[in-house]
């Protein structure tokens, strides 16, 4: 049988699935990857090791680490930063897939004699017409295709998803039953370097802050911005001006960042049509098949938590195309990734570079 | 098959024994003033004494402690605030000396550390030049933990004597290696750790010719003449004693037995490889630790091959596992990365046999370098 080595991080997706393969009768070993340095500051990375440990000794599977922090630094850590620098809201959780997981961590393992290697991703693959296909989780909620979007054949072909099937609640009934200590562990949320800390007081310490002013669609200045790469389009928390009433309703959102004035432009309510666009173009196409697909019922995700909604694709140029929604669409971010989907199947995506009318 | 004895030893069956039997039947705090607590006393100065005989000095120069490391940060954290607050120590120290250096220099120590050269000898020429007017303090390791190098401490102390500078030695790979004697070594402090020399783990020794020299680094009670407070660990210091006494009293069989390991091996290594390395001085070194470098692995995978194979050896210092960077002592005797990320440290014990030599080359020439 096998030897495949799966990435642990000390969560209970990563656990059964390890858990599933050693009933399936592979030969199983753990490896955990450490990706950032400060872990006191920002990221646990010793208890989620002490979690590995735990479940890779119930299962009695030989756990492993290894150190990819200067690979992340390079590669995804400062784009991260480049792109927040630029105004723009990156997602380096999809270019950790594409670079450290399925990268150095595939690589590593074939080194250390692996055929195969497994993740605890909620996504499914399978073989059609010699291609591989990457699938959405059958746990809708917990679907990580959108992160995984950017992976070539190659990458998928060599992957194991064995949680890619289940339920989210199953997974944590079979972590309990294998009396894995972290069944109950909380989800984590949001990028891994960052977890629950304020997302500006984080980048502050590596892009000097620049307040300036707020202000609404008249030009009206409402408060103080922190620096207009801290905020999103469509962010709504945070902005400090929660009692302002302008004559509107409701929250205010950020619907624009001007850079060159250094200002940030909000508008009140959740339905006013300046969050809302019918069309986006975006760069650096990626298809999972290698090929550009040919068919024609198309859906697109705009964020992770976004909804699938149809879609046409028009290519402007090798790397570049312009999606165009039936519907207008909530807050399309510079940065983000928009995701393909033809039903469940995940076929590909691009970067979001600015929306249109 | 454990080839890893400079990371730790297992602890030898009759200082496990002692250990369950003072857990079980001293329970006296040795600071209190009833049979009990004179019992307890008594083992702990009988097991000081131990210590002392095994490195040829008198009791009252032994300091119980933790280990090693918190050895070495008493005298050194013992150099702050003193008008001698200049440092000299060398490029292939444990991080329990430089790391404990670098700390300091916010609280205003200064530090140099010197080179080495190919065979990870200190170059003492480059010491006495460093030497300024406040330095009080030199500090350099006995033997080496990855290498095995034994520095020429003699020349070390000669040179400190002549600046009435106070030398220190971290020698918690020496015990039951080689012999340790702090007289004719002539340094002022000496660190020892219990788990180096088939002892339990968080026990250690430190040595002061002169304790009245250091502060204590842990405040509280009046333990260890005022200089370690806190409660006396009976068993463990019993264990050290124990330990020790048999570590030197078994030195001289022991060596025998780490060096026919080490020529079997190196024979049949160079046999079946062409291009291997052995690193630092191969003459004046510790018995029975090799470092060998494969050029064209890397070292992490045959780690982990080994592991499968249960054979359990180092890569670089043990305490820096799970992060893959090129050994500092290696790049320090000159090894360039490749080569460096290539080597393993083998360190024999007292329960390897020749047959175990053996079996090792074997599965390393027909399982791990292919």
């Amino acid at each position: 049988m096998d030897r495949v080595i799966v990435g642990m991080s000390g969560g209970v997706d990563s656990a059964v699935a390890s858990a599933i393969l050693k009933e399936e009768g592979f030969e199983v070993e753990g490896l955990f990857m450490k990706n950032w340095e400060e872990d006191s500051e920002f990221c646990f990375s010793e208890e989620e090791y002490k979690d590995a440990l735990q479940v890779c000794d119930k299962l009695n599977i030989p756990l492993r680490s290894v150190n990819f922090s200067k690979q992340y630094w390079d590669r995804v850590f400062k784009y991260f930063l480049k792109e927040y620098q630029n105004g723009r809201t990156p997602n380096p959780d999809i270019l950790c897939n594409t670079e450290i997981k399925f990268k150095e961590f595939y690589n590593y393992a074939i080194a250390l004699g692996a055929q195969r290697i497994a993740t605890g991703h909620y996504v499914q693959t399978k073989t059609y017409d010699g291609n591989v296909i990457l699938i959405k989780g059958n746990d809708h909620f917990k679907d990580q295709s959108y992160f995984l979007h950017r992976l070539n054949q190659k990458q998928i072909s060599s992957a194991l998803f064995p949680i890619g099937k289940l339920k989210k609640s199953v997974v944590r009934s079979i972590a309990s039953q294998f009396k894995f200590e972290n069944y109950n562990k909380k989800d984590s949320v949001g990028i891994c370097f960052i977890g629950k800390k304020n997302l500006i007081k984080f980048l502050s310490n590596y892009i000097p802050k620049k307040p300036g002013y707020i202000i609404n669609e008249k030009g009206e200045n409402l408060g103080t911005h922190q620096g207009v790469m801290f905020y999103t389009i469509g962010q709504r928390k945070g902005l400090g001006i929660g009692g302002i009433n302008n004559g509107g309703n409701g929250a205010w959102y950020v619907t624009d960042k001007d850079i060159t004035n250094n200002e940030l432009i909000v508008v009140q309510g959740h339905m006013h049509p300046a969050l809302y666009h019918k069309k986006l173009i975006a760069s650096n196409v990626h298809w999972i098949s290698g090929f550009e697909p040919t068919i024609s019922n198309l859906k697109a995700k705009i964020r992770y938590r976004g909804k699938d909604k149809s879609c046409e694709i028009k290519k402007l140029d090798k790397h570049m195309v312009s999606v165009s929604f039936n519907e207008p669409r909530f807050a399309i971010s510079p940065g983000q990734s928009v995701v393909f989907y033809q039903d469940n199947i995940c076929l590909g995506g691009a970067i979001i570079e600015y929306a249109k009318n | 098959m454990y080839f890893d004895h400079s990371a730790t030893t297992p602890v030898h069956p009759d200082v496990q024994d002692l250990i369950n039997i003072t857990n079980s039947k001293i329970y006296g705090n040795p600071s209190s003033n009833h049979h009990f607590g004179r019992k307890a006393r008594l083992l702990l100065e009988k097991s000081r004494a131990q210590v002392a005989k095994s490195i040829n000095t008198t009791p009252n120069k032994i300091i119980f402690n933790s280990g090693g490391t918190e050895a070495n940060n008493h005298v050194l954290w013992s150099m702050l605030g003193t008008s001698k607050n200049h440092v000299i120590s060398n490029k292939i120290e444990h991080p329990a000396v430089i790391k404990v250096l670098q700390e300091l220099e916010s609280f205003g120590l200064e530090y140099d550390l010197i080179n080495v050269d190919k065979n990870g000898f200190i170059n003492t020429d480059e010491l006495e030049s460093k030497i300024k007017r406040n330095t009080g303090l030199i500090s350099i390791m006995l033997a080496n933990n990855e290498i095995g190098t034994i520095q020429p401490l003699d020349q070390v102390v000669k040179i400190a004597k002549k600046y009435s500078i106070l030398v220190h030695s971290d020698a918690v790979q020496c015990l039951g290696k080689i012999n340790i004697n702090v007289q004719s070594l002539a340094v002022d402090f000496l660190s020892l750790s219990a788990h180096k020399f088939y002892g339990p783990k968080g026990v250690g020794v430190l040595y002061a010719k002169n304790p009245q020299k250091l502060k204590p680094l842990i405040i509280g009670g009046g333990q260890e003449s005022k200089l370690r407070a806190g409660t006396e660990n009976i068993a463990y210091a019993l264990a050290t004693g124990l330990a020790s006494e048999i570590a030197t009293k078994s030195l001289k069989k022991n060596v025998d037995h780490f060096l026919s390991l080490e020529k079997q091996f190196k024979q049949k290594l160079k046999r079946n490889f062409k291009n291997i390395i052995f690193n630092g001085c191969q003459s004046k070194k510790l018995p029975g630790l090799i470092s060998v470098s494969f050029p064209g692995f890397c070292s992490d995978v045959l780690l982990v091959k080994l592991d499968r194979e249960n054979i359990f050896v180092s890569n670089g210092s043990a305490c820096g596992s799970g992060i893959v960077k090129p050994s500092p002592v290696l790049s320090a005797i000159g090894i360039d990365n490749a080569t460096n990320l290539s080597t393993l440290r083998f360190s024999f014990g007292l329960s390897n046999s020749l047959e175990e030599i053996e079996t090792l080359v074997q599965i390393l020439k027909n399982k791990i370098l292919k």
